[in-house]
């Protein structure tokens, strides 16, 4: 029963989770993202100088959440990649100064796979092998997780933009603001899903040979922004139901696809565009009718948080993985089958 | 007798240090300016084993590049807190100087992009704030340079310093971060009575018949100068937006924002709107109001972006059939 303090820094929230084996204790987050919201995107410098400024309260406030003292810390993980490379620097340096300090071991962790991780806590469903659609800002993937400390596959992936990226995009060109995923949900709840078809990207018989299970958000991309030009007098609500109609759709279509092809009746569906509210509703629907057991963790630990990070960590050390090298280095590319390093 | 643990990444060098009661028991470094990561935790690892029972954390808090320079800061202040003890930062170019014997002379880094961080200094002591120049610039100083390369921040100074100097406690950045993604050759000033033949066109062309006039430019102007804040923004030496900013009594008021249509949504309004917000908060104000002419939904989302809420409507506000949104921000 492992207590695992995680650190989360890929992009603008400075996080830290603290968890031990299944159990989430404390769960801290401290977000850049209202100085990012005027560029419409995130900044990495700007990212990076709030990492540093916000990280000892962060983890001060966790340790105070959990109630517990580091002492008590039995490991330390921390996000490695991917992400932007300034900002998970700052989290790795500080992971690795306080595993010295501490003499613990220290798990550089994949962040994409801590997304699927976050899943484990509070609750003591066996999950493998299961179909994983990761759904987030920066990754649109479809995976066969046999065991998520060592063994993943990528079944799929997105070809351009990921579909956090797409929500983003048109939330910027509609005015909604940023980030787009909660803007888009919130306007098109008020919307009509049916108004306007919008492409359903590689889901043409023609696509599907070379792309069976992957995605395309740019075609969807153009046709909205060529919409909006076109209607001057569109309804936001219809266009934003519209959109994320499409998304979603085309979402579940491959991972239930994935599901039933292998043989695998588990979806877990994670990342930050799962905390979407259309694409839980639709999950549950399709996997219903689909006879798939659906699992999506709570919309709050959807979004990057360190939970995840130390729930990833917590598993390693279960499935005895060893810990990593002094002078853990940041990958801000790493790929997703790479979980611990 | 306290330990200390001494750490700079401020230069392509990563440096560690034990000292102890003015004996040095460990230092070592390692040149590679892509590696600080990597480097620093193997080196603090070397220390350790020649004496673990730190007392104070000693940390170079630039400036440098920003990247490295953090994770010298990030390891430091973790690696303190691990062990519950206190850290104290100091300015690296400081600890580069510790070593020069000149009555007058400058320390200067690399920061890239063909600039040198750097600071003066007069018989050990720093007269200067640290800066960034162009190393032309420097040069033509006329003072002895000590440049990185053949010098650099040394840890048995850092940790001395660190005893006998007040913490810097905040990383040393001097740059901005490459942030604002605003037309190129745009510039932003106060705005003076000289641009309000411009503005006057401007606020015709924009507004109509609520167009301000010269004359209630210049009652705006006449106020007292530390109550109101107008800016200015040019391009190519031409006016091409204005705002303004005016506090009483807690509340900060914002009378205008104007980008002409050309270079509208490109950020120019919202560089605009960052410096009304953080002068008001200068100002401590409790709040910002604004007046919005209902419909204005070009507007509307950079204000509730920046936290301002819609409180009232005011009806023909602007004139028969013109509402007034008003919207709030709170600044406490
Ligand atoms: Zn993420």
């Amino acid at each position: 029963m492992a207590l695992v303090l995680g650190i989360e820094t890929s992009c603008d929230e400075t996080a830290v989770g603290i968890v031990k084996d299944r159990k989430l204790l404390a769960n801290v987050i401290s977000s850049s993202v209202e100085q990012h919201a005027r560029f419409g995107g995130v900044v990495p410098e700007v990212a990076s100088r709030a990492h540093l400024e916000a990280m000892q309260q962060v983890i001060k406030q966790a340790l105070k959440d959990a109630s517990v003292t580091l002492k008590d810390i039995d490991a330390i993980a921390v996000t490695a990649g991917p992400g932007l490379i300034g900002a998970l620097l700052v989290g790795v340096s500080s992971a690795s100064g306080l595993a010295m300090a501490l003499d613990k071991p220290l798990y550089g962790v994949n962040h994409l796979s801590a997304h699927i991780a976050v899943d484990r806590l509070d609750n003591d469903a066996k999950m493998q092998p299961s179909i994983a659609l990761l759904v987030s800002g920066g990754h649109s993937s479809i995976l066969q997780v046999n065991n998520l400390a060592t063994d993943v596959i990528v079944k799929g992936a997105t070809i351009d933009d990921a579909a956090g990226e797409a929500f983003d995009k048109i939330a910027r060109i509609m005015g909604l603001g940023f980030p787009g995923g909660p803007v888009i949900d919130k306007a098109a709840s008020f919307g009509n899903k049916d108004a306007i078809l919008f492409p359903r990207g590689l889901t043409q018989s023609a696509d599907l040979e070379a792309h069976r299970y992957d995605f395309s958000f740019s075609g969807l991309k153009t046709a909205v922004s060529r919409y909006l030009q076109q209607t001057p007098s569109y309804l936001k609500a219809d266009v934003a139901a519209s959109f994320q109609e499409a998304v979603v759709d085309v979402l579940l279509s491959k991972s239930i696809a994935v599901c039933k092809d292998s043989g695998i009746d588990n979806l877990v569906i994670a990342g930050g565009v799962a905390a979407n509210s259309r694409l839980r509703e639709l999950a549950k629907q399709r996997c219903e009718v689909a006879k798939i057991a659906l699992r999506i963790p709570p919309a709050g630990l959807c979004t990057d948080n360190g939970a995840m990070v130390a729930a990833l960590g917590s598993l390693a050390i279960n499935e005895g993985v060893k810990p990593s090298q002094t002078g853990l280095s940041a990958d801000s590319a790493a790929p997703i089958a790479q979980v611990i390093w | 007798m306290s330990i200390i643990l001494a750490i700079d990444t401020s230069t392509s060098r990563t440096s560690v240090a034990l000292v102890a009661g003015g004996k040095v028991l460990f230092t070592k470094f390692h040149e590679d300016p892509l590696a600080h990561g990597e480097v620093l935790p193997k080196l603090v690892k070397e220390a350790l084993a020649v004496n673990k029972d730190i007392d104070l954390v000693a940390v170079g808090m630039g400036p440098g590049p920003f990247t490295g320079l953090r994770v010298g800061i990030a390891f430091a202040q973790s690696f303190a807190l691990g062990l519950n003890i206190n850290w104290a930062g100091v300015c690296s170019l400081d600890a580069m100087a510790a070593g020069i014997n000149q009555s007058e002379f400058i320390v200067s880094t690399d920061a890239r992009r063909k600039e040198r961080f750097w600071a003066k200094y007069e018989n050990g002591k720093r007269v200067s704030e640290p800066a960034v120049s162009k190393a032309s610039e420097l040069e033509k100083l006329g003072i002895p340079i000590f440049n990185e390369g053949d010098y650099f921040p040394d840890p048995i100074a850092l940790a001395n310093l660190a005893l006998s100097t007040k913490s810097v406690e905040q990383p040393i950045y001097i740059r901005k971060p490459d942030a604002y993604p605003l037309p190129a050759g745009v510039k932003f000033r106060v705005m003076t009575a000289l641009d309000l033949v411009v503005a006057t066109a401007i606020e015709k062309e924009v507004y109509g018949k609520a167009a301000w006039s010269g004359a209630q430019f210049k009652e705006e102007f006449a106020k007292a100068p530390k109550d109101a804040y107008y800016l200015a923004a040019e391009a190519q030496g031409e006016l091409i937006a204005y705002a303004g900013i005016f506090y009483v009594a807690d509340v900060a008021d914002i009378h205008t924002i104007t980008v002409v249509e050309k270079y509208r949504r490109k950020g120019v309004g919202r560089e605009l709107l960052k410096r009304l917000i953080d002068w008001a908060r200068v100002k401590k104000a409790d709040a910002i109001m604004l007046e919005m002419r209902l419909g204005n939904d070009a507007a509307r989302p950079l204000y509730e972006q920046n936290g301002f809420v819609e409180v009232s409507k005011r009806e023909n506000y602007y004139g028969p059939g013109l509402t007034a949104v008003v919207m709030r921000k709170e600044l406490k």
